[in-house]
């Protein structure tokens, strides 16, 4: 197992590596000026551009600038935006709390009625709970994610008036951002009113989270319910019941225990897919985040935002994935004896 | 009697209508007798064993005149009942034991579950350390000494035999009446073989368990083996001591059998053909109809389409209209 959690990460630190040599190609295939791209300061702010060239290794050669960009990067000085001149490395911080607030609470979300549902539907394979779990998750993933978060907006928000329509909380809660999550962040603030505001912002968080939480659980029933299937076919399950085990019994601690290890490998890909959801959602919503900060500076060509945002989502999916390879090897054995970390 | 079948039909619903994978198998297994039960792959021996255990799916359609364990009908039981029995006075271990391991638990958590709560005696809090035990003293019976290792072992890690020792130690937690095996030793060299029969028959000696085994080789059958039954497409065709049958068989279909063994033919001539059937066995779509050796059967007569019924010859039971070697019995 050591081994095994030493490979991981010695690929990932070189996976992380080559990200960031990427990323510092960015800034010259970008078009303009590799020093603006790279720090964020134009060239007509003659001082702080001499300043940032110098500091950035432009007068040596590639290697030396590769060299300057990285201890930037460490010192988390990730230049500033071309649009507001705010540094990234700070905004980045703040909006990538605002993300994995709704991108980790969808999940959550998602999980365990996805899960529940897929062995559900696997149990009654091909009787009517199956054909009717299985239809309202084909529906469900079919559903664009764009516009059904705005019909839900339409119905839940406007006509019905349950819930906001966009926003973190309610602008009159002054709530100093330190983290970027809002729930995390009143918690840490601790104004004289938290209930109220928990309330506010709780109500204002639900309508992304559920709507984001829609696409993962629906491939989550298909994925649990294939793979429970699967197993369900296997012969160590005919033994369990050999055993005068019941089914409870043998469902329970046979074939879920069994199912999960293809639904957690599975998770790494979902996880891209939620990421991308995640972006629309956030513009959908104005939700704070990384995702409609980075569609914005897309829009504008802030190169230095996208730079920036482009290597921390990319590292963000990476490490994710190294850890579910962890959870993976170390919750089920006969992965670890596969010593080369393969994937 | 421990084990009753009586008429026992299975059938399933193909595209060319009905079939009968068994027609009318009739087995008796007495308490503490080992009873082998051989036929070729596809001949319906597993099925059986999945009738007894109540494992088959409900595409297939079970009917008996008796499936009775001592004297409970195992065609009648609702799930609650039938865990009463199954894993507690019926045990099975299977072929290609490793597959039968959960892979993502230890040895040792998967024989925990086999000991039954029933069999525990100590009060609530020691019942950890008494299971333990026991599975330890299940490891010893089966020849396994290093318990420590075994218990932190996953189904991976293990050859073939050790992993059927395990489903041997799991199978006789609660030291069963009966013991089915589907072909335990198929897939494993001689050697470990005869190390796995030995074991069972050790098991058999101690505890008075029977056995019933499903083998597909009539050459390599246990030695301690008492009756033997031989089945062929879904129809028994002999069944009687297994000294007897080996030493005279009377149907054709044993008489083949034997024949294709090469322990029988010490004396054969070099590069002689070995005697063997003609013919492969039916499938299910074109199964003969009456004796479904027929056609293969170098006996055969026009009264062979009609099913011949299972009837008693001296010790042995028989189906077949013509068979061999009788006459010398009656001498």
């Amino acid at each position: 197992m050591r081994i095994y959690v030493l490979r991981q990460l010695v690929l990932l630190i070189i996976t992380l590596f080559l990200l960031t040599i990427f990323a510092f190609c960015l800034s010259y295939w970008f078009p303009g000026d590799p020093v603006t791209n790279s720090s964020g300061i134009f060239s007509d702010d003659t001082m702080r551009y001499a300043d940032a060239a110098s500091s950035r290794g432009f007068d040596g050669n590639i290697l030396v600038q590769y060299w300057h960009y990285l201890a930037h990067l460490f010192r988390g000085d990730w230049g500033i935006s071309l649009l507001d001149s705010d540094p990234v490395f700070e905004q980045l911080q703040l909006r990538f709390g605002a993300t994995l607030e709704i991108a980790v609470l969808a999940m959550l979300i998602a999980l365990v009625p996805g899960v529940a549902l897929g062995v559900l539907s696997a149990l009654n394979f091909r009787k009517p709970i199956d054909h009717t779990i299985l239809s309202m998750s084909l529906s469900g993933y079919s559903i664009p994610v764009f516009w059904f978060a705005q019909i839900a907006i339409l119905l839940v928000a406007v006509r019905w008036g349950m819930l906001p329509i966009a926003g973190q909380i309610n602008p009159l809660f002054n709530i100093e951002a330190v983290t970027g999550s809002i729930l995390l962040d009143i918690f840490i603030n601790q104004p004289e009113n938290m209930g109220l505001a928990f309330r506010s912002a709780i109500r204002h968080i639900t309508l992304p989270v559920l709507v984001l939480s829609v696409m993962p659980m629906m491939l989550l029933i298909r994925l649990t319910r294939s793979s429970m299937l699967d197993v369900l076919d296997k012969n160590y399950i005919t033994s369990a019941y050999a055993k005068g085990l019941s089914t409870r019994r043998v469902i329970s601690s046979h074939a879920i225990p069994n199912a999960m290890q293809n639904v957690i490998r599975e998770l790494g890909s979902l996880l891209s897919l939620l990421i991308t959801n995640t972006m629309i959602i956030e513009v959908i919503f104005s939700w704070p985040g990384i995702g409609s900060w980075l569609i914005r500076s897309i829009y504008e060509r802030d190169y230095p935002v996208i730079q920036g945002g482009l290597l921390l989502i990319a590292a963000l999916i990476l490490c994710v994935h190294v850890a579910l390879n962890l959870i993976h090897a170390w919750r089920y054995p006969q992965v670890r004896k596969d010593l080369h970390a393969t994937s | 009697m421990l084990l009753d079948i009586r008429n026992l039909t299975i059938s399933t619903h193909t595209a060319n209508g009905r079939v009968n994978v068994l027609d009318k198998v009739s087995l008796q297994v007495d308490e503490g007798e080992i009873h082998t039960l051989v036929g070729e792959s596809g001949s319906g021996k597993s099925l059986i064993a999945r009738a007894i255990m109540g494992f088959l799916s409900p595409r297939w359609d079970v009917q008996a005149d008796r499936l009775w364990f001592q004297d409970i009908d195992l065609l009648n039981l609702n799930a609650k009942q039938r865990r009463e029995i199954i894993g507690v006075d019926i045990a099975m271990i299977f072929q290609d034991a490793k597959s039968y391991l959960d892979p993502n638990l230890t040895i040792g958590e998967q024989l925990n579950e086999a000991v039954l709560d029933q069999d525990l005696s100590a009060s609530f809090f020691k019942r950890k350390a008494e299971r333990k035990e026991k599975v330890i003293s299940l490891l010893h019976r089966v020849g396994i000494k290093d318990h420590e290792v075994m218990m932190n072992s996953y189904a991976h890690q293990l050859s073939e035999g050790a992993a059927q020792k395990i489903m041997i130690a799991s199978a006789i937690a609660h030291r069963p009446l009966l013991l089915i095996a589907d072909e335990p030793t198929s897939t494993m060299e001689p050697a470990t073989r005869q190390q796995i029969y030995r074991l069972l028959a050790q098991l058999h000696a101690r505890y008075g368990m029977s056995i019933l085994m499903i083998s597909q080789d009539l050459g390599a059958i246990m030695q301690q083996t008492q009756r033997l039954s031989m089945i062929y497409s879904g129809q028994i065709m002999e069944t009687g001591p297994a000294d007897v049958l080996l030493a005279k068989p009377a149907h054709p279909y044993t008489e083949a059998l034997l024949n294709t063994s090469l322990y029988r033919h010490a004396e054969m001539k070099p590069r002689a053909r070995l005697p063997t059937l003609a013919g492969a066995e039916p499938t299910l779509q074109h199964l003969p109809i009456g004796c479904r050796l027929g056609p293969r059967c170098q006996y055969a007569r026009p009264i062979c389409v009609k099913t011949p019924v299972l009837e008693k010859h001296r010790e042995r039971q028989l189906a077949c209209h013509y068979p061999l070697h009788l006459e010398e019995d009656h001498e």
